[in-house]
């Protein structure tokens, strides 16, 4: 394993988006075996998923041929987990939009450490490195100081490294629900017009509860150096039909930037440590330490260029749960193999929303126990 | 507006279409009294026109073929509407007589995953002597058309195509669903269940006879002589696969899991591998040509749960979501995936799971080297709620009665008459 953890170092060292396509295959293929191994040592029932994989793992040419997890898996509970419990450092919780049910991924320190590390280099090739004052729209009571952290929790905390001061701009209302402390955000925004700035939320929080009660008021943060990130997905905002256009000017007219300076980045707890931010083309990019694969629900083999599929994320930093290869429940469409204008190399590719949920339909469609009706 | 005989499938948008389509047809039943055996003559011509060969990639073409046939219908119709009931006579009960008369017009619900089921519905109204009001689900439209353009060039008389209208409408048009109960005196309601709640709380006249046939899921099973006898395996694999194969698994019949018991000193281990080649098989002579990406998620996510869950369970797959076999041991009914994706289970005693039916089970697929045995399993399957024991590789073949009840029968009525003058 420690050699195994300096294979993971050397390459979270690299710069993120430099290596060949070719290069980065080959070197991400040899740690990622290394993984399976360690994983099956470590977990019987997984041992038996992937010793029953149609091919061996061990001989495979390519990441696509390895032995993927669906993400479903990750909401099983106890949590799948790789370590004792005496090594878990922490749970991370998703936030279960779609099923209700939460996935739970443990970490233990390496895997803490590297979520971190993985996040900030991602971060630091998208906004730089330096530390500003961050305001994070959402409510400090996630944090909690708990073992325990969701989804929400989780991305608020890996924009900290770039971070000197951290303020918190919405509370709770008696009823629990999310209000705009405005005198804070005031306080926040006073004369940093010349600042650069980190402004985080999760996308329908900062519609809800930053765009929409300051557009009502007709206020201008006046904010033009501040670099607003959201993330977390667009599903709730789909019954107000906010577009991803509209979304970036109301917001960058509230914050008093420019709509360019809006990035929306994508990231699942069940994935800790890698983002995919929207690089300038509006495309996604996997970073040094994982990959992305884009695979044809007919086949499940990789799709071409311009071709749709289920998404698969792959990466070397968790070693304290199954998150290696994850076959996710989002469609995505493969922009190029490489060469994104944008200067990233490697897979460039866009997101285009949830797997649909199947039809019900059929004489055969059952779900439900006549003796659990009864 | 006119019901055209030459197209009998309408993109149908307003309610008045249905309302006024309807009483034309009730009409028809009306003006003409026809017996089975005049649908019969039809249908039999029908049959043959479906025997081109551009037409024999067309999914369950070949079972339509065989339903129409007059040899497949007069046992069918004596059994149900009496020995003179082919010819519309009455047939003698003591010193009462019986004969069949037309309910009217029956809505036809069909279900959107079974490509001809709305022909097979309406034909059991029509053998009735009902005219036939069908609502086509949209993904069924195309072949739906083809399928009735043989059938008009079959009936030169009319006799049957005027008693017909096929409505195309999405399944979101409540309004349209609603003028369709409201026009028909009898309904046969296929698929899942919600659309079977849906359609059931439709507002029909009080008089309407409702047919329903919910979901259901089947299950296969094999005693220990027929699965170990070495000369049979091949052909016991074969008629399972294609059992799973039909209708993508998603029939109320499809196998979804198959019991093997033990015994005979063999492993049922053994009988993957026989299970495996008759699958790949299949698969290479079937193959899938489109999946919604769910079905694949699904698929993914079973194979991983059964693996992790116990490190006694296999697995056999190949690398995409064609097929699944997952192998364990246990008498429970395990929750249905589709997508070709059986479960074996190896239990002590066929007894076992079929005790534990609860009325969700609609076929019982056996393939069984002793028949006492078959004859002690169909007795506790039928009082554990099975409507249909077959031999495997028969799952799928739809002779009445079907769940449990006639086809052309709940859409009769039958009229008795005690003459005044015995």
């Amino acid at each position: 394993m420690p050699e195994l953890a300096d294979k993971i170092d050397r390459v979270l060292s690299m710069a993120p988006y430099c290596q060949p396509p070719d290069e980065r295959q080959a070197g991400l293929l040899e740690i990622l075996k290394e993984e399976l191994d360690y994983a099956c040592q470590r977990h019987a029932g997984y041992k038996n998923y992937v010793q029953q994989w149609p091919l061996d793992y061990r001989s495979a040419d390519e990441i696509a041929d390895l032995p993927f997890l669906p993400v479903g898996i990750l909401k099983a509970n106890p949590p799948l987990s790789f370590v004792g419990p005496d090594e878990i450092k922490k749970t991370l919780t998703s936030s279960a939009t779609t099923s209700q049910i939460p996935s739970r991924v443990v970490l233990d320190m390496p895997t803490t450490r590297r979520m971190t590390k993985g996040t900030a280099i991602i971060l630091r090739d998208f906004i730089g490195p330096a530390r500003r004052p961050y305001l994070v729209v959402d409510t400090p009571s996630l944090m909690g100081g708990t073992n325990a952290l969701g989804a929400r929790g989780a991305a608020i905390q890996g924009l900290q490294p770039f971070a000197n001061e951290t303020t918190y701009c919405l509370g709770l209302n008696d009823q629990g629900d999310l209000t705009l402390d405005q005198d804070r955000l005031r306080e926040f925004a006073k004369d940093r017009q010349d600042t650069e700035l980190l402004v985080y939320g999760f996308t329908f929080i900062l519609w809800n509860h930053l765009v929409k009660p300051l557009m009502a008021e007709g206020i201008c943060l006046n904010l033009p150096k501040a670099r607003i990130l959201h993330s977390g997905g667009w599903k709730r905002l789909q019954d107000q039909a906010v577009e991803k256009s509209l979304f970036n000017e109301q917001l960058a007219e509230v914050c008093g930037c420019s709509p360019d300076r809006v990035v929306d980045f994508y990231g699942m707890v069940e994935s800790v440590g890698v983002i995919y931010p929207d690089c300038p083309e509006g495309n996604k990019h996997a970073p040094g330490f994982g990959d992305v694969i884009v695979r044809d629900p007919l086949t499940l083999k990789p799709v071409a260029a311009g071709e749709n599929g289920i998404v698969e994320v792959c990466s070397i930093l968790p070693t304290s749960f199954p998150g290696n290869l994850l076959l996710t429940e989002d469609v995505a469409t493969v922009i190029a193999y490489d060469g994104c204008p944008c200067g990233r190399r490697g897979i460039s590719f866009r997101f285009a929303g949830r797997i649909p949920k199947a039809e019900l339909r059929g004489c055969g469609n059952l779900q439900v126990n006549r003796s659990l009706v009864n | 507006m006119i019901i055209s005989t030459t197209d009998l499938t309408q993109n149908v948008t307003s309610p008045a279409e249905i309302t006024s389509a309807a009483v034309k047809l009730r009409q028809a039943v009306m003006d003409v009294e026809i017996s089975p055996n005049d649908v019969l003559t039809v249908f039999d011509s029908w049959a043959k026109s479906l025997g081109s060969r551009e037409l024999d990639d067309m999914p369950g073409i070949v079972f339509l073929r065989m339903w129409l046939r007059r040899g497949t219908l007069e046992p069918i119709i004596a059994r149900e509407l009496g020995s003179n009931g082919l010819h519309g006579g009455w047939t003698e009960y003591g010193r009462a007589k019986c004969k069949a008369f037309p309910v009217g017009v029956v809505g036809h619900w069909p279900a959107g995953n079974v490509e001809i089921q709305p022909l097979l519905s309406m034909t059991c109204a029509l053998l009735g002597g009902n005219a036939a009001l069908v609502r086509i689900p949209s993904g069924l439209v195309d072949l739906t058309r083809c399928l009735m353009g043989k059938l008009v060039q079959s009936d030169p008389g009319e006799i049957l195509t005027r008693r017909i209208f096929m409505a195309a409408f999405e399944h979101t048009r409540q309004d349209l669903h609603e003028a369709m109960a409201r026009a028909v005196d009898g309904a046969m309601i296929w698929g899942g269940e919600e659309a079977v709640l849906q359609i059931r709380a439709l507002p029909f006249p009080h008089w309407a006879k409702l047919a329903v046939f919910g979901p259901r899921i089947s299950v296969a099973a094999m005693d220990a002589g027929a699965w170990s006898n070495l000369q049979e395996r091949e052909s016991w694999c074969l008629r399972i696969a294609r059992d799973v194969w039909q209708f993508d698994q998603q029939a109320c019949s499809s196998p979804q899991v198959l019991f093997l018991e033990k015994g005979n000193g063999q492993l049922t281990a053994q009988f993957l591998p026989s299970l495996r080649r008759a699958f790949e098989t299949e698969n290479k002579a079937h193959p899938r040509r489109t999946i919604p990406a769910a079905l694949t998620s699904a698929i993914c996510q079973a194979r991983a749960s059964w693996l992790l869950k116990d490190t006694a369970h296999q697995a056999v797959f190949p690398s995409g979501p064609d097929w699944t076999l997952l192998l364990g041991a246990g008498s429970g009914l395990p929750q249905p995936i589709q997508g070709k994706t059986l479960t074996v289970l190896e239990v002590d005693n066929l007894s076992d799971p079929i005790s534990k039916f609860d009325g969700n089970v609609q076929t019982l697929g056996l393939g069984m080297a002793d028949q006492e045995k078959e004859r002690e399993i169909a007795l506790l399957a039928g009082r554990k709620g099975v409507d249909r024991i077959v031999k495997l590789g028969r799952m799928h073949v739809f002779f009445p009665p079907w769940d449990g009840v006639d086809l052309i029968r709940p859409m009769v009525r039958m009229v008795r008459h005690v003459c005044s003058t015995d």
